[in-house]
C-alpha cells in the first residue's frame, strides 16, 4: 500500500544499522545497574520501506509534501544532537540521553530519507549558535525541540493520506514525546505539563524554527568546528 | 532571541531514583493472550477495521475508557498504598491528575455509551514503590500502544483528540522511566499493539469487565 507494506515493515527499517539499539544498549551498561531482558531494537522493531524513490512514487503529493516536513525536523534534530555529542559539552546522563535521543533522531532521517527517494529534501545548514557546546544550554534547548517536534508530527497526522505513513507518524510522534519528557526530566522541569498536549500548525511551528535561528544559508565559520553531521 | 520555549515551570526534582529493571510491555500481553476478553466485543476488532467512522470510534472508545478507567485507578490506589515519596509521589499525583482528565473527555465523547467502570484487583503492583514503578511503566506503555494501533481506525476528529492523549501517556511513560533511572525512550518508533492485545494487557494487570 503506499509504497509502504505494513507497520512492522516501517518499523524494520527504522533502525537498521542498529545504532539506537547500541546507543541504547551502551547507555544501560552505563546505568548503575545493567537492565536484563532487553531486546535489541531490531527484534520487535522498526518502520519505512526501502525502495528509493519507487516508494515515493506510490505516496500522495500531499504526504509526500508532509513527509518532508517532518524530514526537515528529524534533520534539525539529529543534526543539533550530533553536534553536541561531538562538542564533548555533555556529561552524566545528560550525555548517555542525548546518545540515545541522537541515534534515534538520525535512524528517523534515515527512515524517511529512505521512504522518499529522490523526493526527498536536502538537509538544510544549520548553526546552533552554542547550545551544543555547554549542558544546560543544549538541555533548555532540546526541551524546545522535542516539544516543537511532538507539536509539529500531531498537527500533521490527521492530515496525512496513507494508513501507513499514518502508522509511522504516529509511532515517531510519541516517540518524541518521550524525548520531550526525558529531556525535561534531565533539565529538571516537569515532563507533562498538561493533560492535553496541543498540536502546532506547519506555520507557526515555522515561525518557532525562524527564531531559533539555526537554519542558516551558509555555515558559520569558526576556527574549532567543522560544519559536518553524519546525522 | 534563541530557542523559544513555550512554557519552563519550575524544577520538578531530579531523575534520581531506585534502578528497577524494565519489564517487557509484551509479558503481561503474551501470558494473558489466551484468557477471557477483557472488552468482549471490541477483541475481533483486530487492527485493519472498516472505513473509519462515528460507530467504531464509539467502538474504539470503548476500549481507550477502559484504558484511562484502569489508569485512575492504578495512581489512586498507589498513591494510597505503595508508599510513595519524592519523585515517584510527584509523578504519580501529576499523572492521576492526568488520566482523570482523559478519563473525563472519553466518557464525554461516550455520553449515554459509555461502557461501566471494570473492577480492578492489582495486587501487588499498588503496594509497594518498586513495584509501582514497574507497573507504571508497563501501563503507560500499552496505553502509547493501544492509541497508536488505533490511529487508523479512527475518525480524523477523534484522531485529533486523541494524539492531544497518547503524547502525554508516552511522556507519563518515560518521566517513569527516568525516576527509575532507566533509558527513558528505548525504541525509535513505538510499536502499536491491537484492541485484543490491549484487552489482554489489561486483563493481565488485574482489569476485569
Amino acid at each position: 500500500m503506499d509504497g509502504v507494506r505494513n507497520v512492522d515493515e516501517l518499523l524494520a527499517a527504522v533502525d537498521r544499522d542498529g545504532a539506537v539499539a547500541e546507543a541504547r544498549a551502551q547507555a544501560e551498561t552505563t546505568s548503575r545497574r545493567g537492565l536484563l531482558g532487553m531486546t535489541l531494537a531490531g527484534a520487535g522493531a522498526l518502520v519505512l520501506t526501502r525502495a528509493d524513490g519507487a516508494a515515493a512514487a506510490g505516496i500522495s503529493a500531499t504526504d509526500v509534501n508532509i513527509l518532508n516536513y517532518a524530514l526537515t525536523l528529524e534533520y534539525l534534530q539529529a543534526s543539533f544532537y550530533t553536534e553536541a555529542e561531538r562538542s564533548g559539552a555533555l556529561a552524566g546522563k545528560t550525555a548517555q540521553a542525548a546518545r540515545v535521543v541522537g541515534a534515534t533522531e538520525r535512524a528517523h532521517v534515515a527512515a524517511f530519507l529512505d521512504l522518499l527517494g529522490s523526493k526527498a529534501v536536502k538537509r538544510p545548514t544549520f548553526d546552533f549558535h552554542g547550545t551544543t557546546e555547554q549542558q544546560s544550554a543544549f538541555l533548555k534547548t532540546a526541551v524546545a525541540l522535542e516539544d516543537l517536534a511532538v507539536a509539529a508530527y500531531k498537527g500533521q497526522a490527521p492530515k496525512l493520506q496513507s494508513n501507513a505513513v499514518l502508522a509511522a507518524a504516529v509511532g515517531i510522534h510519541s516517540v518524541e514525546a518521550r524525548h520531550a519528557a526525558w529531556m525535561r526530566a534531565l533539565f529538571g522541569v516537569t515532563p507533562a505539563v498538561n493533560a492535553f498536549d496541543q498540536p502546532a500548525s506547519r506555520a507557526s511551528v515555522g515561525r518557532i524554527v525562524a527564531s531559533t535561528q539555526f537554519v542558516v544559508d551558509k555555515p558559520r565559520l569558526r576556527a574549532r568546528e567543522k560544519p559536518k553531521f553524519t546525522g | 532571541m534563541r530557542p523559544t520555549i513555550p512554557a519552563i515551570e519550575e524544577c520538578k526534582g531530579s531523575i534520581n531514583g531506585p534502578f528497577s529493571r524494565r519489564v517487557l510491555l509484551g509479558t503481561g500481553v503474551v501470558g494473558a493472550a489466551a484468557g477471557v476478553p477483557l472488552v468482549g466485543r471490541l477483541l475481533r476488532l483486530g487492527d485493519a477495521l472498516g472505513a473509519p467512522s462515528k460507530a467504531q470510534d464509539d467502538k474504539i472508545l470503548q476500549l481507550v475508557l477502559q484504558l484511562e478507567y484502569t489508569q485512575v485507578a492504578f495512581y489512586e490506589q498507589a498513591l494510597k498504598h505503595a508508599g510513595l515519596k519524592g519523585d515517584l509521589r510527584d509523578f504519580a499525583r501529576a499523572a492521576l491528575a492526568h488520566e482523570r482528565q482523559h478519563l473525563a473527555a472519553v466518557k464525554g465523547a461516550l455520553g449515554a455509551k459509555a461502557g461501566a467502570k471494570p473492577t480492578f484487583d492489582f495486587g501487588q503492583r499498588t503496594k509497594s514503590a518498586g513495584a509501582f514503578t514497574r507497573s507504571a511503566i508497563e501501563l503507560e506503555d500499552i496505553a502509547v500502544a493501544g492509541y497508536n494501533g488505533q490511529a487508523a481506525n479512527l475518525t480524523k476528529a477523534t484522531l485529533v483528540a486523541a494524539a492531544e492523549i497518547v503524547s502525554v501517556e508516552a511522556r507519563h511513560a518515560a518521566w517513569i522511566r527516568a525516576i527509575a533511572g532507566e533509558v527513558a525512550a528505548p525504541d525509535p518508533v513505538d510499536k502499536p499493539l491491537t484492541a485484543k492485545q490491549v484487552s489482554a494487557g489489561l486483563q493481565a494487570f488485574g482489569v476485569s469487565t
